[in-house]
């Protein structure tokens, strides 16, 4: 009990405190500079909030970068995996290549991709050699945000394949073995062995991705500071800005309350998805 | 009597030892002036130490933020109250430090040493002084002198008007290969409004008059944002670092940036043939060569238990040797002090000459405490013009619009 005493502690000052201080910002205009001047303002932030253009515009990209990415970075997590899972002789360097991103610091791999989508970068002279257009990726509106998500989609896969391939490990061969015996082709195997047992991996992958898109902050900040014409503002970005810059700590926590809930009910949302089918266990498998 | 709990009494020692190690540290005898700023302690620690040496019984205790979370520091020291006696501040902050209350009056030392500095405007609120000028960046006009030559354009004589610029982009983009005539700011926050307003600025345009009304729409700024909107075909429009790039390896005519280009191209491109030369204004016979200017700027924050000391200090550090010992190590800024124009170390480099000159009529972002929202209103505007998608004039109208709600919110306070 007394060993707990260090984590309580700052879990409690940490995690509990700052998760129930910016509940009761979301009520006050706060301002850290003139703390004396606090005022309670109700339901002002919220209805604020439900009004605002900004914030309309930053949660649609947050949508789209959550949207975008989770199910692509998933599927290819999920190949990735199935990928290793098959008879390779350079299993070992493609795992280390995979989690290669995983342990690249955000902020290095955004500044790699940036000099990546720069004017004269990879990608860039890539279609200059191919006869193809060039074009400034990250300073044009419509492709900035993608830009970033492939950025994200491409950092985050390797970590997400490998979680599903110690997953594809852990599934009994007694199943495949079963599988085989019914007729079952690959496709089949598949569907009725492989992704069922994957689904609480899948689940997990899926509640870790969207609690994580849906806080996407470090690569915009580096890479386009929410622009072009806030083409690139997120939730919190926004949040950061209206905090940090503006000083309005109140209407921050409101945005902070709001991506906490939206993350909440996606995670929920992609759960339950995931638990609606149970995985077989010794059952036949269906050919 | 009420015995407490272990729990009670453990959490409450906890406590005592976590906000005794982050509390003030104070010397059991004489005067402790704490002090945040910017720069590279082995800079500020000399100079310091200087300052004790003159002052005894006076110690100093300094500490170096962070460009990237220096701001945030000191906004969580002063919600928690501990904040430092003096600090650094960027001329883009003040005003709403001013505005908030949390500052000294420095007036009394403004109007004894106000000819000897630059830079005092985004000091001033409601008719009082809140800070000192300390450093200062101006921005000038970088030209490729190789690539004047190329395209048949005197180096010796970069563009001194508008139109001279507009030439010269016209000329040195129509040598083709990848090269471009002038550099445009686009898709990043915090530069745009930097990059245009000199032009407006020379062309007698502002964002407030002297009433602070809102002018942003007027006329001058109007004609102002056409004329960039000109330059835009012959020019490469990119983020600061991507033009920085281009210009260090001789592919961008002219571009409109800062002192640390000097510092970086002697290190990073030795051989680049290039000269500075103030902006330009409108024309030969209207308007003047005016630059943005970032100025780094000294506080002493209310409530400073040692008060006098920490003007003391504030004042130490701004005299012209210690700013220009922090200037020459830091090299993208320059003392805020009028000395720095007859100062040989400045004057006799041909570049840094210009902007020694160009920071007599640079001016910083307008003193108004809510202006780092209006900064990206006007950032805005400028993007949705170069991007094409509204008219000039509209984007300047919805501007004023937007900075007269901002301006209204900050009076009803």
């Amino acid at each position: 009990m007394w060993l707990l005493l260090p984590w309580a502690l700052v879990y409690g000052a940490f995690f509990v405190f700052p998760f129930l201080f910016s509940f009761v910002l979301g009520f006050l205009n706060y301002n850290p500079l003139n703390v004396s001047h606090t005022t309670f303002v109700g339901l002002g932030n919220i209805t604020r909030l439900v009004g605002d253009a900004d914030f309309h515009g930053a949660l649609r990209n947050t949508l789209f970068f959550v949207i975008g990415t989770v199910p692509v970075t998933t599927t290819l997590a999920l190949a990735l995996a199935w990928l290793l899972h098959a008879p390779l002789p350079i299993k070992d360097v493609l795992k280390a290549a995979m989690f290669l991103p995983s342990i690249l610091s955000v902020v290095v791999i955004a500044l790699l991709f940036k000099l990546f989508y720069a004017p004269g970068g990879a990608l860039n002279e890539a279609l200059r050699a191919a006869g193809l257009p060039t074009h400034g990726w990250l300073t044009d509106p419509s492709t900035a945000l993608p830009a970033i998500m492939a950025m994200d989609v491409w950092a985050a896969v390797g970590y997400y394949a490998l979680v599903l391939y110690a997953a594809f490990t852990s599934i009994p061969e007694s199943l495949y073995e079963a599988a085989s015996l019914e007729g079952a082709g690959h496709w089949a195997t598949f569907r009725h062995v492989t992704f069922p047992m994957l689904k609480p991996a899948i689940g997990f992958v899926l509640v870790i991705n969207t609690i994580r898109s849906f806080q996407v902050f470090v690569e915009v900040l580096l890479m386009t500071q929410g622009g072009p014409l806030g083409s690139t503002n997120t939730l919190v970005t926004m949040l950061y800005d209206t905090a940090f810059r503006r000083l309005d700590y109140g209407y921050a926590s409101v945005i902070a309350y709001a991506v906490f809930i939206l993350s909440g009910l996606f995670s929920v949302l992609a759960l339950r998805r995931m638990r609606s089918q149970t995985p077989v266990q010794t059952r036949g498998v269906p050919a | 009597m009420r015995r407490r709990s272990p729990w009670f009494v453990l959490v409450m020692a906890g406590l005592y030892v976590i906000t005794a190690s982050c509390g003030k540290k104070s010397t059991t005898e004489g005067t402790t002036i704490h002090f945040w700023q910017f720069w590279d302690m082995a800079v500020v620690t000399p100079i310091i130490a200087e300052f004790e040496k003159q002052n005894p019984g006076v110690h100093v205790e300094v500490e170096q933020l962070t460009w990237a979370t220096g701001l945030e520091k000191i906004q969580a020291a002063l919600a928690s109250g501990t904040q430092p006696d003096v600090c650094e501040l960027g001329s883009t902050w003040l005003p709403r430090f001013s505005y908030e209350g949390v500052l000294e009056d420095l007036t009394p030392v403004y109007q004894a040493e106000r000819d000897s500095f630059l830079m005092w405007d985004s000091a001033f609120y409601k008719d009082h002084v809140y800070g000192l000028p300390w450093v200062q960046g101006s921005r000038v006009l970088f030209i490729n002198r190789e690539l004047f030559k190329k395209a048949g354009l005197d180096p010796d004589h970069p563009p001194d008007t508008w139109n001279d610029l507009l030439d010269a982009s016209k000329k040195i983009s129509a040598l083709g290969n990848g090269v471009y005539g002038f550099g445009q700011n686009i898709g990043e926050k915090y530069v745009l409004f930097k990059k245009f307003m000199p032009f407006a600025w020379g062309n007698g345009g502002d964002v407030f008059d002297a009433n602070w009304n809102v002018t942003v729409n007027s006329q001058p700024v109007l004609d102002a944002l056409e004329f960039y909107l000109k330059l835009a075909p012959y020019s490469l429009q990119e983020k600061q670092e991507v033009l920085d790039q281009y210009f260090k390896t001789g592919k961008l005519g002219m571009q409109i940036s800062g002192a640390w280009n000097v510092k970086n191209y002697k290190i990073e491109a030795p051989k680049l043939d290039y000269g500075c030369a103030l902006v330009p204004r409108p024309a030969v016979d209207h308007g003047e060569h005016v630059g943005f200017a970032g100025a780094e700027m000294l506080v002493v924050f209310k409530g400073s238990a040692q008060r006098d000391a920490a003007v003391k200090l504030a004042r130490f550090l701004q005299a012209y040797p210690q700013a220009r010992a922090v200037s020459i190590a830091a090299g993208s800024v320059f003392p805020a002090s009028r000395e720095a124009m007859s100062d040989t170390t400045f004057t006799n480099d041909p570049h840094i000459k210009v902007f020694v000159e160009q920071s007599l009529t640079s001016r910083t972002p307008p003193a108004h405490p809510g202006w780092i929202e209006m900064e990206d209103v006007m950032d805005h505007a400028v993007e949705e013009a170069m991007y094409g998608r509204r008219a000039p004039r509209w984007c300047l109208d919805d501007a004023a619009k937007d900075i007269t709600t901002i301006a209204a919110k900050f009076n009803q306070k």
